[in-house]
């Protein structure tokens, strides 16, 4: 006969079940709130379509600026010794725990022609960069860097150095040691680090509401869309931004755990 | 051919400070040292890894002190591969020809003929992943080879395998030795390897060359404890020598007193090989200068043959075969005699 489980035992499982059973139902709410004819309206109409076209480039491109500028910054931080290594690692953190609100203003103040000298170098020449949707790449970009740096240097960190060390010896000058070798090793942690960077950037809210503002159809990504047709009572239209949304979340999460995982024993 | 002069560099809490060291020309010579003592720090430099701090690397005749590493013509193998995990063993082979521009066919013909001479041709179009570690450390080797190096600079190379594999591997390292001509420089922490495959020992201890020699010369008059242990010398105490004559000293150790051929006085450490002890019941006639009562604590039976650990006044460990065991009779309790040589005493200070 299977002995019982302990009280401890038994606890932590109810516990789980209660956890997984709370959010297929409200998942599963919002799924099944709207009625279908509702739902294919409301995902068809000219507002959603701008707000995922916008959502997707946005996000497209901030995530390549973010990858651009977090590699080598990464690999700094993972490889190099220097001065100061341990503030520069804190420093780069500290979005992480910031909100995006915060980050928003401090970006407002930062571009605004009407508070910074940087902001009326940008205006002067004809850019104006707040309240665009240039405003949201920044916004994006600023917000997910911290994270993909992070992705990325621990990428880096689990590729042993040794391996450049023997490319080197091979061969391999400092550069192409780490384009041959390292970054290869390093790719499904990289791989994480766009999409959790891209499905951040589709969702971002705080940030981009304080640096690009809430305008129709001008800086309407997705998240801003949900706000908006919240706030004028249009719930379908509400809903179908935030089934959209979730759906990306939920096909970035798969691609991370399978495909990360896979690509990690793809030579085997 | 490779001279290292005055070398110092530092890295953290590894470094090597001010080390001279001087290797001929297909000389094989084997790295020994406990862990932190600066082995790997100092291949990595010979390699152009790290920087020296002061100090310059001299191959052929020709300074290579700041000379990047991919111009140096030294190769590397390390303990754990570090073959590249997204080529497959050919093109891991063949990785070092494409960067130096070897035309393809080449390359292909090159890699095929060495990893034939190390059996393993027929893996060329595995990942190393599927490869089993003695594979793959002959694809290490074979990939170092492939460039023709001048110095090839293996750090432990034979750790992480099993002791068959890790045979066979020191039978290939002797192989290559002697058919490339290639001069070596090899970590290690067994003493097989040094036994088996050196021209020369080199042992360091907290980033200096504490001793040179002959695989023979270390083995007889270790310099270190850590070398003593390393050698397999099992009897080690700490003592005072006092000298007396015919370069014969007097060494107190806590328990009993041994003489022993050494010029040095004061605190020592002493070492006997087990092998090197006799035991007998009754006191025996003979030049050895070492003769104490004893008491036998324990009998270790090991196969082949006996341990015995007696007490005289300090422990001592001494091996028997079997058949010299079962003549004694030896058993707990049993009080004997304790003989060896004064030149049995390995005396060296720490």
């Amino acid at each position: 006969m299977r002995t019982p489980p302990s009280f401890f035992r038994g606890l932590c499982i109810c516990v789980s079940v209660f956890v997984v059973l709370l959010l297929v139902a409200v998942f599963a709410g919002l799924i099944f709130y709207p009625t279908a004819e509702d739902l294919i309206r409301c995902l068809t109409s000219a507002e959603i379509r701008y707000a995922v076209l916008l959502s997707v480039s946005t996000a497209l491109l901030s995530t390549a600026l973010c990858f651009l500028v977090s590699v080598p910054t990464a690999y700094a931080l993972a490889r190099f010794r220097f001065f100061g290594k341990s503030w520069v690692n804190l420093l780069v953190n500290l979005p992480l725990s910031l909100p995006p609100l915060v980050a928003g203003v401090a970006l407002l103040i930062f571009l605004s022609p009407a508070t910074s000298p940087i902001g009326q170098f940008f205006s002067s020449h004809g850019m104006y960069l707040v309240y665009t949707p240039a405003a949201i790449v920044i916004a994006q970009f600023f917000v997910n860097t911290p994270y993909m740096i992070r992705i990325a240097r621990s990428a880096f960190l689990s590729v042993s150095p040794r391996y450049e060390y023997v490319a080197r010896t091979l061969g391999c000058s400092e550069f192409s040691a780490f384009l041959k070798v390292t970054l290869p090793l390093a790719k499904s942690g990289l791989f994480a680090g766009i999409v959790i960077a891209w499905s951040k950037a589709m969702g971002e809210f705080g940030a981009v509401l304080m640096l690009a503002g809430a305008i129709a159809m001008k800086t309407e990504t997705l998240p801003i869309a949900l706000y908006l047709n919240m706030s004028t009572g249009d719930l379908s239209m509400a809903i179908a931004a935030a089934l959209i949304l979730l759906v990306i979340s939920g096909t970035a999460l798969i691609l991370v755990e399978f495909f990360g995982r896979e690509n990690g024993d793809v030579y085997a | 051919m490779l001279e290292i002069e005055h070398l110092s560099v530092s890295l953290g809490e590894f470094s090597v400070t001010d080390l001279n060291l001087h290797i001929k020309r297909g000389q094989y010579t084997v790295l020994l040292g406990p862990t932190g003592a600066g082995k790997t720090i100092l291949l990595e430099t010979i390699a152009g890894i790290h920087r020296a701090d002061t100090g310059r690397i001299l191959l052929n005749g020709s300074d290579i002190t700041h000379m990047p590493p991919e111009k140096r013509g030294i190769g590397m193998v390390y303990q754990d591969y570090m073959l590249f995990a997204h080529m497959t063993v050919a093109q891991n082979m063949g990785f070092g020809l494409r960067q130096h521009r070897c035309p393809k066919a080449e390359i292909e013909a090159r890699v095929f003929q060495t990893a034939e001479m190390l059996g393993i041709s027929h893996l060329l179009s595995r990942y190393p992943k599927t490869l089993s570690g003695g594979e793959q450390q002959r694809a290490a080797l074979g990939r170092a080879l492939l460039l023709q190096p001048s110095v090839l600079l293996l750090d432990e190379p034979l750790s992480a395998l099993d002791t068959q594999t890790r045979e066979k591997i020191r039978a290939e390292l002797r192989r290559i030795s002697q058919d490339t001509g290639v001069t070596i420089l090899h970590i290690t922490h067994h003493f097989e390897d040094m036994y088996s495959l050196a021209d020369y020992a080199v042992v360091m201890r907290e980033g200096q060359i504490v001793q040179i020699g002959t695989p023979d010369e270390i083995l007889s008059s270790p310099a270190t404890d850590f070398i003593a242990e390393f050698t397999g010398m099992e009897n080690l105490f700490t003592g005072t020598a006092r000298p007396l004559s015919n370069g014969l000293s007097e060494i107190c150790l806590e328990g009993c007193s041994i003489v022993a051929v050494t010029e040095y006085t004061g605190q020592v450490r002493v070492g006997i090989r087990p092998e090197n002890m006799l035991l007998s019941l009754e006191r025996v006639t003979s030049s050895a200068q070492n003769m104490l009562p004893a008491t036998v604590c324990q009998v270790i039976d090991s196969g082949a043959y006996v341990k015995v650990i007696v007490d005289a006044g300090v422990r001592f460990s001494v091996v028997l075969t079997k058949q010299g065991a079962e003549q004694l009779k030896i058993s707990t309790g049993l009080q004997v005699w304790v003989t060896f040589k004064a030149a049995a005493v390995h005396v060296y200070t720490y």
